[in-house]
C-alpha cells in the first residue's frame, strides 16, 4: 500500500473524463491523487501518461459488465482501504448512478455537477460550486461529510498533456457478493462514431428542421468548415434522428464556432454549447430565447438562409481562421 | 402487484431569470408543477399496471400547495397520491428526500416496483433514485428504455449513454425512466372528471412517519453557502430584415472581423 494519506480518489469509466478529473485533482491538491481502475479497463490499460501518484486496480470478472451493485460494493471497500478525503466521479450515466448509491451506503454528501471545488486552508473542509436548476444557477456548498463525493462533467477541467508519468500499480483484492441484478447483454450503441469534442466547428440542429432529409443542409455547412453536426435532445429522443445529443444530459462542447439552428434556446440544451467561442443562432422567431444567448442572432427561415449561407461561403472560399 | 410512481412538484426552470446586475436568481413567481419527466414516470407505471395487473399509487415529498397539482397525474391512471408534506423543499438535499420517500414506501408496505424519473429539472442531482434504492435495499435499474415482466423477473433495456444493457432483475425493484422511455398518454375528458374524485392523502413528517427535524437535519450532507445565476455574456447582435443572401454576407463579414473564419483565396 502506498505510504501517506490519499487526498483524492478518481474514478470514471470514461477514459477522457478520467484524464480530466486527474488533471483537476492535481490542480487542487499537492497531496496524493489515486486513480481507481476497474471493469473492462482493468488489465487492458497501458497506464502510460497517467497523472496520478498511484493506480489501484481491481480485476474481478463480476465488474466486467457495469452493474451498480458490485460496483458500489467495490467502491465502498476501496474507500475503506484507501481512506481518501475526496472522491471524484465523472458525471456520466454510470458515474451518477453508482456514486449516489455509494454515497447513501456510506452516508456521504455528494455535490452533483460540480464546476469547481476547493479545500479550505485547514485542508479539512471542501467547498464545491455546482450547477442547479438545470444549469441556470450555481450553488456553492460546504460538504459536511468526510470523505466528500463530487460528480464532474466532461470539459470542466482541461487534460494535462503527456504527464509522462507511469505511476505504481497496486492490485486490490476484494470480495463481491452476488448481485440481485444480472446483466444479460451489453449492446454497443449505434454511435455516430464522431467525437464531437474534437471538432472546432459545430452545426447544432433543433426542432426547426422539419424532415430528416433537410439535415443535408446542416451537413453541407459543417463539411464546408470541417465541422460536425450535433442535435438537441428531442431530435434524438422523439425523432430518433441521432444516437446522441448535446446539452446538460448529453455532451458539452466548446468549439471555436457553433451554429445553432432551429433551436429554441432552452437552458438544458444551451449548456451543451455555451463553452463555444462564438455562437451564431438561426431562428425565424425574433423572440426566441436562443438569440439572447448568441453572439449573432440571424432572424430568418433556415430553409432560405442556409442555402444562401452555403453559397456565399463557397464563393468566398471561407474556412476556419 | 403494487407500483409506486415517485413524482415531484418542481420549479419550471425555463421561467427562472437571472438579474444581470446582481447575478441573483429570481425565483419569485416562478410556477411550480409536477415535473415534465414525471409524465414519463406515470406512463411507465400505469402501462406496467395495465400489462401485468396491479394498483399504481403516486408518492411525492413537497410543500402542501402541491396537493392541487396532481389532478392530471391522477387522470393518467393513479389510484391515489400520497403527499408527504415537508417544509418548502430545498432542491439540494437529495439525501433528505430519499430518506423521506424510503420511510413513506416502508409505511405504504408490500411495494413491488418503484418508478422514478432519472432526474428533476430543478434539483438536477440524479441522486434521489439510487439513494432511495440503496436505502430500501432494492436492486436499481436506471435509465430504462423498455420494461417487461417475464415470470418473476423484470427484463429491462437501459441506456448508458455510450452503450446499452439488457438486464434481469427480481422484484421488488426500483427503475428510473428518461424522456426517451415512452410517450406520456393524454387523459380523456372522462378520466379528467373522474380524477377529481380520487384521493390525495396528506402525510405529516412527524405524525405519520415519525420523523422529527433532528433526524432530517442529520441527513443534510450539504450546506449551501451562496447561489448565483449564470450570466450569458454574448454579443447578442441581431441580423434581421434582410434577404437571405444579404444576411449571409453580413454574417460572414462579421465572423471574419472576429477572426473566426477567413477567405482562403483573394
Amino acid at each position: 500500500m502506498i505510504q501517506g494519506q490519499i487526498d483524492i480518489l478518481v474514478y470514471s469509466e470514461n477514459i477522457h473524463l478520467q484524464a480530466e478529473l486527474l488533471a483537476g485533482a492535481k490542480l487542487k491538491t499537492t497531496g496524493k491523487v489515486a486513480l481507481l481502475v476497474m471493469g473492462r479497463a482493468a488489465g487492458e490499460m497501458d497506464f502510460e501518461n497517467i497523472n496520478a501518484d498511484v493506480i489501484y486496480q481491481i480485476q474481478d470478472p463480476a465488474l466486467l459488465k457495469f452493474n451498480p451493485e458490485p460496483y458500489t460494493d467495490a467502491l465502498a471497500q476501496v474507500i475503506k482501504i484507501t481512506n481518501p478525503r475526496l472522491i471524484l466521479f465523472g458525471a456520466t450515466k454510470q458515474g451518477l448512478e453508482v456514486s449516489a448509491r455509494l454515497g447513501e451506503r456510506l452516508g456521504l454528501g455528494i455535490a452533483s455537477w460540480c464546476v469547481d471545488f476547493n479545500f479550505d486552508e485547514s485542508g479539512k473542509e471542501i467547498t464545491a460550486q455546482c450547477m442547479i436548476y438545470s444549469g441556470i444557477g450555481l450553488n456553492r456548498y460546504r460538504i459536511k461529510t468526510s470523505p466528500a463525493i463530487l460528480t464532474v462533467a466532461a470539459g470542466v477541467f482541461e487534460t494535462d498533456q503527456d504527464s509522462g508519468k507511469k505511476p505504481p500499480l497496486e492490485n486490490i483484492e476484494i470480495d463481491l457478493p452476488d448481485p440481485k441484478v444480472t446483466v444479460l447483454e451489453e449492446i454497443d450503441k449505434l454511435s455516430s462514431g464522431t467525437r464531437l469534442e474534437d471538432y472546432k466547428v459545430i452545426v447544432d440542429v433543433g426542432q426547426g428542421f422539419e424532415n430528416r432529409d433537410d439535415l443535408k443542409l446542416a451537413e453541407e455547412l459543417a463539411d464546408l468548415l470541417g465541422g460536425a453536426v450535433s442535435c438537441s435532445r428531442p431530435l434524438s429522443s422523439e425523432r430518433d434522428w441521432f444516437p446522441e445529443w448535446i446539452g446538460l444530459s448529453g455532451a458539452q462542447l466548446s468549439p471555436r464556432l457553433c451554429f445553432t439552428i432551429g433551436v429554441s434556446g432552452a437552458i438544458q440544451h444551451m449548456i451543451g454549447i455555451r463553452g463555444s467561442d462564438v455562437i451564431v443562432a438561426v431562428n425565424n422567431d425574433e423572440h426566441a430565447g436562443v438569440h439572447l444567448q448568441a453572439d449573432y442572432g440571424v432572424v430568418a427561415d433556415l430553409y432560405d438562409f442556409l442555402p444562401a449561407l452555403i453559397e456565399v461561403l463557397k464563393e468566398q472560399k471561407v474556412g476556419l481562421a | 402487484m403494487k407500483i409506486i410512481a415517485c413524482i415531484k412538484y418542481s420549479l419550471d426552470v425555463s421561467e427562472i431569470r437571472v438579474n444581470k446586475d446582481t447575478t441573483e436568481l429570481s425565483l419569485a413567481g416562478v410556477p411550480k408543477a409536477v415535473g415534465n419527466i414525471d409524465g414519463n414516470v406515470l406512463e411507465a407505471a400505469v402501462a406496467f399496471g395495465e400489462a401485468y395487473g396491479g394498483s399504481v399509487h403516486g408518492l411525492s415529498y413537497g410543500p402542501s400547495q402541491a396537493k392541487e397539482a396532481f389532478r392530471e397525474a391522477l387522470a393518467m391512471g393513479l389510484e391515489d397520491v400520497t403527499l408527504v408534506v415537508g417544509q418548502e423543499d430545498e432542491p439540494f438535499n437529495p439525501s433528505v428526500t430519499a430518506f423521506v420517500l424510503a420511510e413513506a414506501i416502508k409505511k405504504i408496505g408490500d411495494v413491488d416496483l418503484v418508478i422514478c424519473g432519472e432526474v428533476s429539472d430543478d434539483g438536477f442531482t440524479y441522486q434521489v433514485p439510487p439513494r432511495l434504492a440503496e436505502r430500501l435495499d432494492l436492486p436499481q435499474v436506471s435509465y430504462a428504455r423498455s420494461i417487461v415482466l417475464d415470470g418473476e423477473r423484470l427484463i429491462v433495456e437501459r441506456d448508458l449513454g455510450e452503450g446499452a444493457q439488457k438486464i434481469s432483475s427480481p422484484l421488488p425493484a426500483l427503475i428510473t425512466v428518461t424522456e426517451e422511455t415512452n410517450t406520456p398518454r393524454r387523459p380523456t375528458l372522462m378520466e379528467a372528471m373522474q380524477a377529481k374524485q380520487k384521493p390525495v392523502h396528506i402525510w405529516d413528517l412527524k405524525n405519520d412517519l415519525g420523523l422529527d427535524d433532528e433526524i432530517l437535519e442529520d441527513k443534510e450532507h450539504l450546506e449551501r453557502i451562496d447561489t448565483e445565476g449564470v450570466i450569458v455574456s454574448r454579443k447578442q447582435i441581431k441580423l434581421e430584415n434582410m434577404e437571405s443572401r444579404e444576411l449571409a454576407e453580413k454574417l460572414i463579414e462579421m465572423l471574419k472581423q472576429d477572426q473566426v473564419i477567413e477567405g482562403k483565396s483573394s
